[in-house]
Formats: C-alpha cells, sequence, structure tokens
C-alpha cells in the first residue's frame, strides 16, 4: 500500500467517525454560524449616511431665556443628536447614572448672557455641564462637539439678526467631506462580516482543539494498540489525523460564509483567491492546533481546560470578537505575535475592505508560518513520545 | 511444526522496574500456548513485546525469522494483535472496522471485501455486518475484535486476556475459535489468569511471576506438583480470629510451618502433608471454624496466588 493511500485511508475513517454523529457534527457548523449572527446583529451600523448613527442625549434647561429656550430646541432637533428634554438636572443625574443615555447636556442659569456675546468682548462667559457616565467619554467629546456647532451658529445668528442674507449665509465657512479609507473605494464596514470572519476562526481552533483531544482519547484506547502493531508508521497517523481535521475546518468555512453571504450579505469584495488561500491558511492552522494539543496536552481534561483558555484569550486579543481597534495600543502590538491577529486581517480585507491579492499574502504567509511552527512542534513532541512509549519509558 | 514467534532472553523495564527479566519463549505453528500469572506478572507485556509495540531492552523477538529491527512491515503483518480492551470503533460498522484496519495491512478491493466476509462468517458475525458495533454485546465485540485480527490472515495471533469481560458460555465459544485456528496453522499466544483457560484450552503453558518464567510445559505437567513443592493450605474462617488465638495457634505450630491470616482469610504451608495436616489439626483445636478450604493445584495455581520461593526455568523455547 503506498503511502498516500494509507494516509487517505486513516483521513477516510477519521471522516467517517467525524460524521458517524450527525447532530454532533452539525452543530459543529451551526454554532459560529449561530453566534456571528448575533455578534453581527448587535453591531451593526446603518450603512446610509442620511441614516448615520445619532448620539441619545438628554437635554436640561435651566434658564428661561428666549435665547436658551431656542439652543434647546436647536439641540432637540439636531439630526446628528437623538435629544430628550428631562425637567431636572437631578432625573439627568440619575438617568446617566444608569448610563441611560451616556450624556447631558445642561444649559444652567444665566446661560441667556450669551445671547449678548461679541467677539472680541472680554466678559463672563457662562458655564455649560455635560454630565457623563464613567465609561462614555467618546460621546462626552461628540456630544461637545454638536453643542458648540450649535451655539455658535445661534450665536452668530442672534449678532447678525439684521445683517441682510439667508440662513445660508450663516452656515460653516467650509464643507465636510468624510471618507472612509479601505482596500477598495465604496467599501463600507460590515458587522456581518467581521462577526462572521471572527466566529469562523474562533470556532476553526476550537475544532482543532476538539480534534486533538480526539487524537488524545483514541491514544488511550486498545484501538491505539491495534494501530501501532500494524504496519502504519507514526507519521502516516499524524498526516491521517491533519489532512481529516483540516478538511472539516474548510468545509466550517465555506459553510459558515455561505450562510453569511446568503443570510447576511457577507461577501468577499476583495480577492476571492486571497480568501481561498486564507482559508486554507487557517485550516491548516486548525489542524495543527490540533496536533499541538495532543502532542502537549497531557491528559484530556488538562489539554481542554488550557485550550480553552488559550483560545478564548487568543480571539479576544486577535480581534475575533470585537474589533482590535477597540484595544489599547500595547495589546494591539503584542497581537502582532498571534496567528488569529493575521488571519482576523486577512478576512477583514478581503471581506470587507475590498483587499486584493497581494494585500492579502502578509496574513496567508503569517498564518501559514505559525501552522508550520506548531506542525514542528507537535512532529517533535509525538515522535519523542512514541518512542519513549516503545521503550517502555512513558 | 516450525515455530512461528519465538522470544530470546528478552528483558523489559518500565523505569527502574524490570518487567520482563530474559523471558525466553517460543510459539509453533498450530499451537495455543497460554501466559499464566497474576497481575503485574509481565502477560501483557510480553505480548506487547512480541506484537512489536515495545522494544525490549535486551533480547530479540523473531516472528517466522523476521525480526522487527530489520523488517518492521514484514514482521507487523506476521502478526495479529488483540488487545484487552476492544480495539474497534463503536461508531463504525463490523464490516468497516475490518476494512479499516484490512486497508492499514495493505489489503484492498475485492480481495479485502472477501476476507472481511469470510472472516465475519467464520465468527459467526456475518449477519452483523452492517451493525454498529456500538450496539454488541461484550461477546459479539470480542468475535469482532478477534476478526480484525485474522484479516490479514497472520501467522501468530497475540490475545491479550480476551476472556476477561465475557461469561462462561461466550468464553467456551471463544476457545473454540481458537482452537478451530490453531486448527488451521495459527500460532497462538494468549494471556491469562484462569486456570481452567491455560489447562483446557492451551497446549503449552508458560507461568510468569515478577517478570520471570516460573514455568513451563503442559497444562498437565504443570497441574502437578513438584517433588520439592511445599504443601499448602488456603482457608476462609467463618470469623475473625482475635489475636490472642492467633498467638496460641503460633505456639502450637512447628517453626517450618507457615501460619498467615488476613483479614479471615488463612493459609498454611509446610514441607511435607503429615506437616501440613498437624497444622490444619492445631487451627481447628484451637475452636477457629473455617468454611472452605482448599490447596492449589500444582505449579499454575501456586504461581497464580503468588506463592513464594517458587522456582524460575530458564525458558519456555521449544528446544528445552
Amino acid at each position: 500500500m503506498d503511502r498516500l493511500n494509507l494516509i487517505l485511508t486513516l483521513a477516510a475513517k477519521d471522516w467517517r467517525l467525524f460524521w458517524a454523529d450527525r447532530r454532533a457534527a452539525l452543530l459543529c457548523f451551526a454554532v459560529p454560524v449561530v453566534l456571528a449572527s448575533a455578534f453581527g446583529l448587535i453591531f451593526a451600523r446603518p450603512t446610509q449616511e442620511k441614516s448615520a448613527t445619532r448620539l441619545p442625549v438628554l437635554i436640561v434647561v435651566e434658564d428661561s431665556g428666549p435665547f436658551t429656550r431656542m439652543v434647546a430646541d436647536d439641540l432637540l432637533a439636531s439630526s446628528r443628536l437623538e435629544a430628550v428634554e428631562v425637567a431636572t438636572r437631578a432625573e439627568a443625574n440619575q438617568r446617566i447614572a444608569e448610563r441611560r443615555p451616556g450624556v447631558a447636556i445642561v444649559l444652567p442659569q444665566g446661560f441667556e448672557a450669551l445671547k449678548h456675546w461679541e467677539p472680541g468682548i472680554a466678559a463672563p462667559r457662562p458655564r455649560v455641564d455635560v454630565l457623563h457616565h464613567p465609561t462614555a467619554s467618546a460621546e462626552r467629546q461628540w456630544a461637545e462637539g454638536v453643542l458648540t456647532d450649535l451655539v455658535m451658529h445661534r450665536t452668530a445668528k442672534e449678532a447678525f439678526r439684521d445683517a441682510p442674507g439667508d440662513e445660508a449665509a450663516l452656515a460653516l465657512p467650509f464643507e465636510v467631506a468624510a471618507a472612509a479609507v479601505t482596500g477598495s473605494s465604496g467599501a463600507r464596514f460590515n458587522s456581518y462580516s467581521h462577526s462572521f470572519s471572527g466566529m469562523t476562526l474562533q470556532y476553526l481552533l476550537f475544532w482543532g482543539m476538539e480534534s486533538g483531544l480526539l487524537f488524545l482519547r483514541e491514544r488511550q484506547r486498545g484501538v491505539w494498540m491495534r494501530m501501532r502493531s500494524a504496519p502504519v508508521p507514526l507519521w502516516s497517523m499524524i498526516a491521517g489525523k491533519a489532512l481529516t481535521t483540516a478538511a472539516v475546518a474548510l468545509l466550517m468555512v465555506l459553510v459558515t460564509f455561505g450562510v453569511g453571504h446568503l443570510a447576511f450579505g457577507v461577501a468577499i469584495t476583495g480577492s476571492f483567491l486571497g480568501f481561498l488561500l486564507i482559508a486554507l491558511a487557517a485550516s491548516a492552522l486548525a489542524s495543527t492546533v490540533g496536533l499541538l494539543v495532543a502532542a502537549i496536552g497531557g491528559t484530556e481534561a488538562r489539554a481542554r481546560g488550557v485550550s480553552i483558555l488559550v483560545i478564548l484569550g487568543i480571539s479576544m486579543i486577535g480581534g475575533l470578537w470585537l474589533p482590535a481597534f477597540l484595544l489599547p495600543g500595547w495589546l494591539r502590538d503584542m497581537a502582532l505575535s498571534l496567528p488569529t491577529t493575521w488571519a482576523m486581517r486577512g478576512l477583514d480585507g478581503v471581506t470587507w475592505q475590498g483587499h486584493g491579492f497581494i494585500a492579502a499574502l502578509p496574513s496567508v504567509l503569517a498564518i501559514s508560518g505559525f501552522a508550520l511552527i506548531f506542525l514542528g512542534i507537535a512532529l517533535v513532541r509525538l515522535t519523542q513520545m512514541e518512542r519513549r512509549l516503545r521503550r517502555g519509558m512513558a | 511444526m516450525p515455530v512461528a514467534l519465538s522470544l530470546d532472553a528478552v528483558r523489559v523495564r518500565y523505569g527502574k522496574t524490570i518487567a520482563l527479566d530474559g523471558l525466553s519463549l517460543d510459539v509453533q505453528r498450530g499451537e495455543i500456548v497460554g501466559l499464566l500469572g497474576p497481575n503485574g506478572s509481565g502477560k501483557s507485556t510480553a505480548l506487547a513485546v512480541a506484537a512489536g509495540v515495545l522494544i525490549p531492552a535486551e533480547g530479540a523477538v523473531t516472528v517466522e525469522g523476521v525480526r522487527r529491527e530489520r523488517d518492521p512491515f514484514g514482521f507487523a503483518r506476521r502478526i495479529g494483535l488483540v488487545p484487552q480492551e476492544c480495539a474497534l470503533y463503536d461508531e463504525l460498522t463490523a464490516a468497516e472496522n475490518l476494512i479499516f484496519f484490512g486497508k492499514l495491512y495493505g489489503l484492498s478491493g475485492s480481495d479485502l471485501r472477501r476476507r472481511v466476509v469470510r472472516t465475519l462468517s467464520r465468527l459467526r458475525m456475518g449477519s452483523h455486518a452492517a451493525t454498529r458495533v456500538g450496539t454488541f454485546s461484550g461477546g459479539m465485540k470480542q468475535r469482532v475484535n478477534l476478526a480484525a485480527a485474522l484479516l490479514h490472515d497472520p501467522a501468530v495471533l497475540l490475545l491479550d486476556e480476551p476472556t476477561a469481560a465475557l461469561d462462561p458460555a461466550t468464553r467456551d465459544t471463544l476457545f473454540a475459535d481458537l482452537t478451530r485456528l490453531k486448527e488451521d496453522g495459527h500460532a497462538v499466544l494468549l494471556s491469562t489468569h484462569h486456570l481452567d483457560e491455560a489447562e483446557l484450552g492451551c497446549d503449552r503453558v508458560a507461568v510468569l511471576e515478577r517478570g520471570k518464567l516460573l514455568a513451563a510445559g503442559r497444562p498437565c505437567e504443570l497441574l502437578r506438583c513438584g517433588p520439592k513443592d511445599r504443601h499448602v493450605l488456603y482457608g476462609h474462617l467463618h470469623a475473625k480470629l482475635p489475636k490472642f488465638r492467633e498467638r496460641a495457634i503460633r505456639q502450637r505450630l512447628s517453626a517450618k510451618v507457615a501460619f498467615d491470616i488476613t483479614g479471615r482469610r488463612l493459609r498454611l504451608a509446610a514441607d511435607s502433608a503429615e506437616e501440613l495436616g498437624l497444622a490444619l489439626a492445631a487451627v481447628l483445636i484451637e475452636g477457629v471454624e473455617i468454611d472452605t478450604f482448599r490447596t492449589p493445584v500444582g505449579t499454575m495455581e501456586r504461581a497464580l496466588r503468588g506463592e513464594p520461593d517458587l522456582p524460575t526455568v530458564a525458558s519456555a523455547t521449544t528446544n528445552h
């Protein structure tokens, strides 16, 4: 029997064993789809500019002057805010403490004095209170920006009330043209693309772990004794196991992205070849993670506990759950030493960022490099273990 | 009949523990040899060495003249191993299991399919070929386990405690199968700690104790006590013996008699039958009630019961 046939025989056996429990096998594909859908839904953002996200904010008006009322009305009417007026500062405080919402703007007594503000004249300036939840610093800055714009607009309007000209004359003296910069023009962030990439990668690692645990379990059964007495070299057993794990992993990628495409419009806007190469490299990575678990895991219980911890850790740091920009800078730098970071970059790149084949290559090379390192460690360790076992030293 | 399997002065260590200490053993084609011994005596180790799963620190193993170091694949193809634990995939059917293991031995196509059908039929499992192994009884599993080892028609069949989880009727059936295999020219080496299996199912028995060969020969030879063997009696006491009564019995016994009490178990050993009889009388005189008692049958039972001071033999090869 030639070597390839032997490996294919071993791989086919593992493939059959995988599908023997149909429900468990289907769950392997269903769980990442369900989680990716949930994450995608949670982090979904409108893609059209007109319906851009509005900042929820509370307005408290403590000054009864007409100018203050006009500013408050401007805030309430702003297309950038989802403003709600509340009666008292105490009520605002209570709701902010519960983060319902995160920011409140208080126009206090004396705000009306701003009506008579003129540039270049030093006068006591009224205070505006911006109350915010400790976790809502970004929203606070956002609210301050909108408030400044609206107050300056209203003040200018009051100052030039008698001047000829229409509303347009008081508009900002410049226009802001915002453009998202990605690999291709017109690319928009798709939370489903990100979540399907992240959850697929995470579950590839979990599948790799599960495959490694199966290998560990198999080695403790009588069937392993029979295999070792058969004319089958260890490397063939390892290759067969790795081949099945990678094949199932690749199928997981195709199924999850297929469902993502059909149900949520997840698309490969960049290089399809790049996507395929990343999928292949990630599948190989899952496979070598399995071998690594089997090689250094020790007992099944120990291997499971440590593997889950490591996989969850590198998934989080690698940006598989949330976009990596939400992490501190030092952690983002550290994350470059993880395969998950490169895999996520690659998949984000070829899915919603529209990266081409060349841009996908660094990710493919990095993931393949990690897979080779894991494979090397696993091979050395498994060979050592087998040698010790045959010599009665294990 | 030619020698199919030969272990020559095999020595195996597990760290500092010597698991096999210079074991020499031959098994001929058309012969069933039983490895008998208590737990930890080295039976499974001897089978693992014979199967090529374990490499001995010293000594050599040959199967039909082939050594594993020189031709690992040729060696493996001549061996069929039936591990103690059922070595099958529960998730696959009997036929799928056999096809998989057959392919590992280089079988394929119609030849493999023919062998699967023939082997399952031979072991009366033909009608269960398409049934998942996980649904089988212990006896059925063991038959498929045996079938998987026979598929490539090995010269030597190694079975590690094949009857460990079987009821008496299934054990008898298995030994009937093994006898047929023997008649077909297979060399069978099996381990057991059941005296009746060794006595009735094996042509020769090698008795192991702490990795050493204590005795080897035909069961009828090993069922006899040697002229220099001590006479032993095991008894089960009706009630636990108080210490003062134990002391009183010891005072009545001669120094040459061994008297051991473990819980409600009694062991008496003496150099002659007369001395043993007197020792038993001394126990009974002290008012000790013995529910049951028996004397071990020859070397085999004495070895199984871990009797001390049993002499060892050099080898169980066909030259001796």
